[in-house]
């Protein structure tokens, strides 16, 4: 039963276009942030003039910021201009005393590029007027090397996003789109399914749970699947692009989101599955299916919220521990570095618990509300069944 | 091998409406038989049973004397009333796959269904989606899909309805094949003309009660005698109306049908017949199996609506007893004791008349 659920979904166009758009999105996502920043990661730096000792330094300064640069000799200013202009080089240093670059750079640039033109203007003008006081090379070097004096806040608030928070933004994002679009599959599956009838041939010879459980795992295993494959190709194309995302913790937020998005639609599916057992018209299931969209979209709003805020509020704290919720909460306080590694255990056994509970009463709505057709069924009919 | 469906004691409420009435039958392997009975009778629910998909408040299936299970399913083979299959999934793999839910390897599920397809001729739409289809072909895939793991037991849900001349041939044949290949064939239908071609014996039931069981010979050839009686100038009959002990059943072009009682002599209708004018035909005639089911239910719903019944009958109830094999109704001493809640019984067939609400919503029909 599973293996016919994920043969018809990858069969399915709407698969292929949904799928296509979520890589577009995670492509956008990883590589607009980039481009805002800038990522060049190569350079040709054309040298006119100056002591060999100058290429080590522009050699030295590109490490430091994180860029490889092509030393190109010009035999001189105007040979290099020309190249400058045309695009054969991005930068011109002219040992006589100056820079060249091809647009003005401005303060706010923070892009790779910008400030390995600034850190080489600084350095190089730095060296010259040390060697205008005197200094031998060895003393210039020793007063280059600058440590500046650690600086200490009395508060513990943050100034900046960190590249784990980036991360948790970009995970409780792909959670909610891929939960939102399996669960309504399940959903409408099960609906399909009634709506047809074919599942009275079914049920003629499984188990309500076994037809339950098949579509349930089949779906899920497309849902894992697909979910796997967007996180590899936005993990190999932020490495691609010199993407900050993969950088620090930024792995354990990429982890806990894949757990949290497992463990969500487990929660979530049998919910679902109930109350597609209960339709079997379109409008039948926009009434069922918005309150229980109601709990994923609140987790979905406060975690967005609070990754945004910069920090975890205790709603989010809270939330986190809760299994319609925490599919998007507990990811997020991973992202702050909020969460231990045993109150993420808890939270995932209190999930896996609560699945277990809420799968055996959807079972029993299942059976009960699957074979009766003709009308919606109601909620209060099945209080018997929940009740044994 | 030899086997036997039993249906003992079933009842199911939905509410207030009573769908089965502690409905007990049975039907043995090796024929067809006609499952039949007014819209709202039961037959569905009963059928539905078989599969476990109603809960039932008393009774039980059994196959061959164990409870129908989960194990036993996987051999039988079932078409619901409303047909069920996945619209988007291609003929033949919707097939296999329901071939595969009974247990068979994929080979062999997929040796079967080149087969059934090509028998019910459908083949050359194997790898169409099944939404594609005509209703008559969507029927036929539906019962390749009952029939592809090869099931010892086939109940069918008005398998007949909805189709052209040449489907119903073609399903027809198929159900007296199985039958005739050991199988238990249990069909319901509306369209008694056709079940009294096809079947060995029916079971009608009204009101959740079986109202009468067994051979469709029997049930023709038994009962009130019939005269088919055509009188020149009289085409309405009008001739044998007061007539004592003689009853006008049916006028068709001019054809009239009566049921005489026991004690009324043919001479005396002749002679009726004949002051009317010439007589052109005057025929012992076979009860219809229309005259049987209307009888059946009509005498159940006149039973229930003036109680206590008119009349005891109890002549054939060994005959009864050994057409419904094992069915404690079937029995003497259980009809004796069923007489004695207040039914009554024909000399064919026994119809049970407890007082009990109505019934008639489609619900469960």
């Amino acid at each position: 039963m599973a293996g016919r659920e994920i043969r018809e979904r990858l069969r399915g166009r709407l698969f292929r276009v949904v799928t296509l758009i979520l890589f577009a999105v995670v492509a956008a996502a990883v590589v607009i942030p980039t481009i805002h920043t800038g990522t060049t990661t190569h350079q040709n730096v054309g040298v006119v003039a100056g002591p060999p000792a100058l290429d080590a330094e522009l050699q030295k300064l590109a490490t430091a910021v994180g860029l490889r640069v092509e030393l190109v000799r010009e035999p001189d200013l105007s040979a290099a201009r020309a190249s400058l202009s045309t695009g054969d080089l991005d930068m011109v240093v002219d040992g006589g005393g100056s820079i060249l670059v091809q647009n003005p750079i401005s303060d706010t640039d923070t892009s790779t590029g910008a400030r390995y033109v600034r850190a080489v203007a600084t350095a190089l003008g730095a060296q010259q007027a040390f060697a205008q006081a005197g200094l031998t090379p060895e003393q210039a070097a020793a007063v280059a090397e600058v440590k500046p004096w650690p600086v200490e806040s009395v508060h513990p608030g943050k100034t900046a996003r960190t590249t784990e928070e980036a991360t948790a933004l970009l995970g409780v994002i792909l959670t909610f789109i891929v939960l939102t679009q399996y669960l309504t599959w399940t959903l409408m599956g099960v609906m399909e399914e009634k709506a047809s009838r074919v599942v009275e041939v079914l049920l003629a010879t499984v188990r309500p749970g076994q037809l339950l459980a098949g579509k349930v795992a089949g779906i899920g295993a497309v849902a894992l699947v697909q979910a796997v494959a967007l996180v590899a190709f936005a993990l190999v194309l932020a490495k691609v692009v010199g993407s900050t995302l993969v950088h620090g913790a930024a792995p354990i937020v990429v982890a806990a989101t894949l757990v949290w998005l497992v463990l969500g639609y487990a929660f979530y599916s049998w919910v679902y599955a109930a109350a597609g057992s209960m339709a079997e018209r379109q409008d039948q299931v926009q009434s069922l299916a918005l309150p229980l969209s109601a709990p994923l979209i609140f987790g979905y709003i406060v975690s967005l919220i609070g990754v945004s805020s910069g920090s975890a509020s205790l709603l989010v704290k809270v939330l986190a521990y809760l299994p319609p919720t925490a599919p998007f909460a507990m990811p997020t306080l991973v992202g702050f570095g909020e969460a231990t590694w045993w109150q993420f255990l808890l939270s995932v056994v209190v999930s896996m618990v609560c699945t277990v509970l809420v799968a055996r009463m959807a079972a029993r709505v299942y059976r009960t509300a699957v074979l009766r057709t003709g009308r919606r069924v109601r909620l209060r009919e099945l209080v018997p069944t929940l009740a044994k | 091998m030899a086997g036997l469906l039993e249906f003992d004691g079933l009842s199911r409420r939905f509410g207030t409406v009573t769908a089965l009435d502690d409905l007990s039958f049975s039907v043995p392997s090796g024929q067809v038989v006609g499952f039949l009975g007014p819209n709202g009778a039961g037959k569905t629910t009963t059928m539905r049973a078989v599969f476990g998909l109603t809960d039932l408040d008393a009774g039980s299936v059994r196959w061959n004397g164990e409870p129908v299970g989960a194990t036993q399913r996987r051999r039988f083979g079932y078409m619901p009333e409303e047909r069920g299959l996945y619209p988007n999934m291609l003929v033949a793999e919707e097939v296999e796959y329901l071939a595969r839910l009974h247990g068979m390897d994929t080979g062999s599920a997929a040796t079967a269904t080149k087969q059934w397809l090509e028998r019910l001729d459908v083949a050359d739409r194997a790898t169409s989606k099944v939404e594609t289809l005509s209703h008559g072909n969507q029927q036929r895939v539906q019962l390749a899909a009952a029939l592809v793991h090869d099931p010892e037991v086939l109940v069918l849900d008005e398998p007949l309805a909805g189709l052209d001349p040449t489907g119903i041939d073609a399903i027809g044949e198929v159900l007296v094949e199985q039958a005739r290949a050991g199988r238990c064939v249990l069909f319901s239908s509306h369209q008694l003309d056709l079940v009294e071609d096809l079947c060995e014996s029916v079971a009608i039931i009204d009101r959740g009660r079986l109202v009468a069981r067994g051979a469709v010979d029997e049930l023709a050839t038994s009962g009130a005698r019939r005269l088919d009686v055509r009188v020149e100038g009289d085409r309405q009959g009008v001739w044998a109306q007061g007539i004592p002990g003689v009853a006008v059943s049916e006028v068709d072009g001019g054809e009239v049908r009566l049921v005489l009682d026991e004690s009324t002599d043919s001479d005396v209708v002749l002679e009726a017949a004949r002051a009317a004018g010439r007589v052109t035909e005057f025929v012992f005639g076979r009860r219809r199996l229309s005259e049987v089911f209307r009888e059946a239910v009509g005498r159940l719903r006149r039973s229930r609506s003036s109680s206590p019944p008119s009349r005891w009958c109890c002549s054939s109830a060994s005959a009864c007893a050994a057409e419904v094999g094992g069915d404690r109704h079937g029995s003497v001493d259980s009809q004796a004791d069923f007489a004695a809640e207040g039914s009554w019984e024909t000399p064919d067939l026994w119809l049970g008349a407890r007082s009990g609400s109505g019934c008639g919503a489609a619900c469960f029909e």
